[in-house]
């Protein structure tokens, strides 16, 4: 299981064969806790929700219905306005968190900057706060006659206050003000980690070849960065995809559906209505596939050929 | 090298020592061990509080039953039996469970067996009959029912004199009526007349119940959508409320709470449940008074009676139920004098008609201008007419929610009907 | 740099920390202040803090709790630190075609809504119980197994040893070092900020996780902080001011935690190895 002596005679290459054999047997010990742990705890149970998607039924009273779930999922509207609310978040929230925890990140990577670490500390603490803490001060913020609507009247912006969680257009733009804040700060250490491991030397060089700030961040950073990057963006695609949080305790999906995602819908088939775990495990399938082809064309645009 | 099998070691020895410390109590939530039944339920101030009395008057019975009482929030409690039920593991499932009577059909249809029939147990009849119909499934008892959501409106006596009016001229009135005076006190006053959260159709729900109506038809499955009259008059006298500006938004309980606690709207219709929190203000001590639901106009039948939530207790069919039966039908299913106690000690009221007779009921409220509030809602009570909440109350309520942003928004009211008919026949079956 | 940048620099940050920090002040402002006021959205601090606090303890037990949540979240960062890099390295260092199918497929198990493995995994683990109640329902194994490996942690480490310069692991085994001795004498040290980042998300996430201790924890005494949290607003009268109070408590652990960690954050220490 623990790889135990070393490859060093990686170099001499007395009988190939055997070598290759052994480290391809080391590589693999490394791997192996984790292959196991995720095929029992991962697997397994997809596997059987798999088979349960197949099904349909309220509770324990389970009967095989072929693919009619996954002919449901086209004829029900319900469905079809989640997957619309849900790419909505993902098109507009991801690349702005993004861009905005990249740029966060630079900042705060100045060697000449003072109070680093309260900056960090502060802006990495939404992720931090309570959901319910959150969701009482959101709501709060976003009242008819809130913090933010006062504010925005005050400065003549708005003439009447904005419905923030009552009207079903500003109820999304809540949202994704919501999961932005929430966030960013998690990307941002994910990239400050990473910007540790580039070599300043490069920086040096581009000052003295003159290159401005900005050419610095586009031509070496980001690309630098670009494991991590894609890394941040896929997750950050699979969490929205997965949004619940912030749904369930900010609108519960309201006003009537329009902000409601995909993993919410699930967990009101689950729980919410009388539960019918078949089509429930029929509509995760349905984000499984999403996640697969959004990961597809970010692995492609990245470039990222596991060279 | 050394570090990592000390690593290692470690990790597994924490492992083992949390799994091992937990060990010796595995068996307590298992019911093996029938001495001790354990009982779910929500709200520390009322549920809990309620069952902890019956546990203390049961003492006397019978000292040697350990009952243990968990207490969890509404909803993790039904995503806790959802997953065991479905799962078909009975490990660490409770002897007795709350829960809400909206929510009771799709229990009992979903899980069949899972439920201990409680018929004979205790004495149906000397219940509210609107409690009977969500509790039992094909004519079988097996919730023995418990609090009754009974509404009231209750109304800030102050904001309404200030528009001329006496509580008076709220009693048993229509909701053109209710309208007619929001207009009036709020031009008065400048106060709202509610609060409302887009996103919660309890107003709706309580409407259409006065009229003895449902989202289903009285078979508990049917969609009963388009064509229902009350259902219609409802969407409509919302829609006026909302239009008459006497609403004030708001998106949560805390905030619907706050509503009132601070002065901003005049009158609350909602479930009489909600007094604690009333009263939780005291500067208000004298200025509120309660009197009966509006009803719906112009539909036959509707009384100035309504419900809104309510739950009731259920046996599950595991080792212990005997004695869990046993216990339930000793207190909350025939003991006058625990529901006297229950209700001098926190003001809950049930839905056992024998206890309304007793002097705890007859009690005035201070906090209420000196009202008899606990008699009045048991009076009230007894007429809510009876409906079949059916399987499927809240995946309804949310096609119909969306519903209503449509007719909100202006489309045809009868076309609304029909689509989330439409709808709601699709997604349930 | 330049004064403009300097000043612009600042400002974008101080803003971007007012903005991240506001609800964080309000929890704990609320935390001193009546339920009404809570509600209410009052931004003053209160002088309730003694009086929530102690009505906090004399309901609920925030101590024991509290342990919980302390037992479940360091086994478990500790653990998948442990496991996840071990198979980062392994998956980036031994490269090959069959290993990166085989972490393609991993990444599949972060795919799918934890919801949809809820119903399959408590059964799982029902029927583990009848065997080996060590690690069945109601324990703290049960709490800690199913999370404890995730791909989305070997996926970060993969990640991260991508950037992380391979000639020196090869100067370790020039110098006879073991692929472990390697791994813990070179690597380790190396990927010290990957690690303190990855603590920092994993702790915060099982610190904060719910459904499935939800679930799975059936004892009122095994109850993990979000659990009395939640419990806590189970009421139809729920006491604002205590929630608050509670949220302050359960947050700061998770908060103080970061504010140590951070301080790897410093630019230029993979200087100290190149």
């Amino acid at each position: 299981m623990i790889p135990a002596k070393a490859n060093q005679n990686l170099q001499t290459t007395k009988s190939g064969r055997k070598i290759r054999v052994k480290n391809a047997a080391i590589g693999w010990s490394f791997v192996i806790i984790a292959t196991v742990m995720i095929c029992l705890f991962y697997f397994y149970p997809m596997v059987q929700a798999l088979i349960l998607s197949f099904q349909s039924g309220t509770g324990t009273n389970l009967t095989f219905t072929g693919i009619d779930n996954y002919a449901r999922l086209f004829k029900d509207p319900t469905f079809i306005t989640t997957v619309k609310n849900t790419v909505i978040y993902l098109v507009i929230q991801v690349p702005v968190m993004i861009l905005l925890a990249l740029f966060l990140s630079v900042l705060l990577n100045n060697k000449t900057l003072k109070l680093k670490g309260v900056f960090r500390t502060a802006i990495f603490l939404p992720c931090v706060t309570s959901l319910v803490a959150y969701s009482v001060i959101f709501k709060y913020l976003f009242g008819q006659d809130g913090i933010i609507n006062i504010m925005l009247m005050k400065v003549s912006f708005i003439s009447e206050p904005i419905q923030w969680l009552t009207d079903p257009f500003w109820a999304k733009i809540a949202i994704i003000i919501a999961i932005t804040w929430r966030w960013t700060g998690y990307n941002m250490i994910f990239y400050l980690s990473a910007l540790q491991n580039v070599d300043e030397s490069i920086y040096e060089a581009a000052k003295i070849d003159g290159a401005s700030s900005f050419q610095q961040f586009f031509k070496i950073t980001i690309p630098m960065l670009k494991p991590i990057i894609l890394f941040t963006s896929i997750t950050s695609t699979i969490g929205t995809l997965q949004l619940f949080d912030e749904v369930m305790n900010i609108t519960k999906g309201g006003p009537g559906n329009s902000t409601m995602t995909i993993s919410q819908y699930i967990y009101n088939l689950s729980f919410k209505y009388t539960p019918d775990f078949g089509y429930a495990a029929t509509v995760s399938y349905a984000i499984v596939i999403m996640i697969i082809i959004f990961s597809i064309i970010q692995f492609k645009v990245a470039g990222d050929k596991n060279e | 090298m050394k570090k990592v099998l000390a690593l290692f070691l470690v990790s597994i020895l924490l492992l083992s020592a949390c799994s091992s410390g937990s060990k010796e109590k595995a068996n307590s939530g298992n019911a093996k061990d029938t001495k001790e039944i354990t009982v779910w339920a929500w709200d520390p101030n009322f549920n809990i509080k309620a069952m902890n009395l019956a546990k203390e008057a049961y003492k006397s019975e019978n000292p040697d039953l350990k009952i243990k009482i968990v207490e969890n929030a509404q909803a993790d409690i039904v995503q806790k039996l959802n997953t065991s039920l479905s799962s078909g593991t009975t490990k660490g499932l409770p002897n007795i469970v709350l829960i809400e009577d909206y929510r009771a059909q799709s229990f009992l249809k979903a899980y069949p067996d899972m439920f201990q029939e409680l018929t004979g147990s205790f004495k149906a009849a000397d219940f509210a009959p609107y409690k009977l119909a969500p509790t039992s499934l094909d004519g079988k008892n097996y919730g023995l029912p418990f609090d009754t959501g009974v509404t009231g409106l209750y109304v800030r006596t102050d904001y309404l004199e200030k528009a001329g009016y006496k509580v008076a001229d709220l009693k048993d009135i229509d909701w053109k009526k209710y309208i007619e005076i929001g207009k009036k006190v709020k031009e008065a006053t400048g106060k709202q007349m509610l609060t409302l959260d887009p996103k919660d159709l309890g107003l709706i729900r309580m409407m259409i119940q006065t009229s003895g109506s449902w989202y289903l038809k009285k078979d508990g499955v049917t969609p009963d959508i388009a064509g229902n009259a009350a259902l219609k008059e409802a969407f409509k006298t919302y829609k006026e409320i909302l239009d008459a500006d006497l609403v004030k938004p708001v998106s949560d309980w805390s905030q619907f709470v706050a509503g009132f606690n601070s002065g901003d709207v005049a009158t609350v219709p909602t479930g009489n449940w909600i007094t604690p929190s009333i009263k939780s203000e005291a500067s208000q001590a004298g200025k509120w008074a309660v009197v009966a639901m509006p009803k719906q106009t112009g539909i036959n039948g509707s009384v100035n009676a309504s419900n809104l939530g309510g739950s009731s207790w259920y046996v599950l069919n595991i080792p212990g139920k005997e004695k869990a039966m046993d216990f339930l039908a000793k207190t909350f299913g025939s003991n006058v004098d625990f529901y006297q106690t229950l209700n001098k000690e926190m003001g809950a009221i049930g839905t056992y008609k024998p206890a309304a007779e007793g002097e705890a009921y007859k009690a005035a409220d201070e906090f209420f201008g000196g009202q008899k509030i606990i008699s009045d809602f048991a009076s009230w009570t007894e007429q809510i007419p009876q409906v079949n909440y059916g399987m499927h109350t809240y995946a309804i309520e949310d096609i119909i929610a969306v519903g209503m942003q449509d007719y909100l928004k202006g489309k045809d009211i009868d076309k609304v009907l029909a689509d989330a008919q439409k709808q709601a026949e699709e997604q349930i079956k | 740099m330049s004064k403009f940048k300097q000043i612009f620099s600042y400002s974008v940050l101080i803003l971007a920390s007012v903005i991240s920090i506001f609800p964080f002040l309000w929890m704990i402002v609320s935390s001193t202040n009546k339920s009404v006021d809570v509600t209410k959205g009052r931004l003053l601090p209160g002088s309730h803090f003694m009086q929530n606090l102690t009505n906090l303890l004399d309901t609920v037990d925030v101590v024991s709790a509290l342990i919980n949540s302390a037992k479940i979240s360091i086994i478990t960062t500790v653990v998948a630190m442990l496991i996840a890099s071990l198979a980062g390295y392994g998956f980036e260092i031994f490269k090959s075609k069959s290993k990166d199918i085989l972490f393609n497929f991993l990444l599949l198990s972060m795919m799918i809504p934890f919801a949809a493995l809820m119903v399959p995994l408590f059964r799982m683990f029902g029927s583990i119980s009848q065997t080996v109640s060590m690690i069945g329902i109601d324990t703290l194994a049960a709490v800690i197994l199913p999370t404890v490996t995730t791909a989305f942690l070997i996926f970060f480490f993969r990640q991260s040893t991508k950037m992380f310069p391979k000639e020196i692991l090869e100067a370790g085994r020039i110098d006879g070092l073991t692929e472990l001795g390697v791994f813990f004498r070179i690597y380790v040290p190396t990927m010290k900020t990957t690690y303190a980042a990855a603590a920092i998300i994993t702790f915060m996430s099982s610190w904060n996780s719910y459904l499935w201790p939800l679930v799975v924890l059936q004892s009122p005494e095994k109850q993990t902080i979000p659990l009395l949290i939640s419990n806590l607003g189970s009421s139809y009268s729920p006491d604002f001011g205590v929630i608050m109070t509670a949220i302050v408590i359960a947050t700061l652990p998770a908060a103080l935690l970061f504010f140590i960690m951070q301080k790897h954050f410093v630019a230029g220490m993979m200087g100290s190895v190149k």
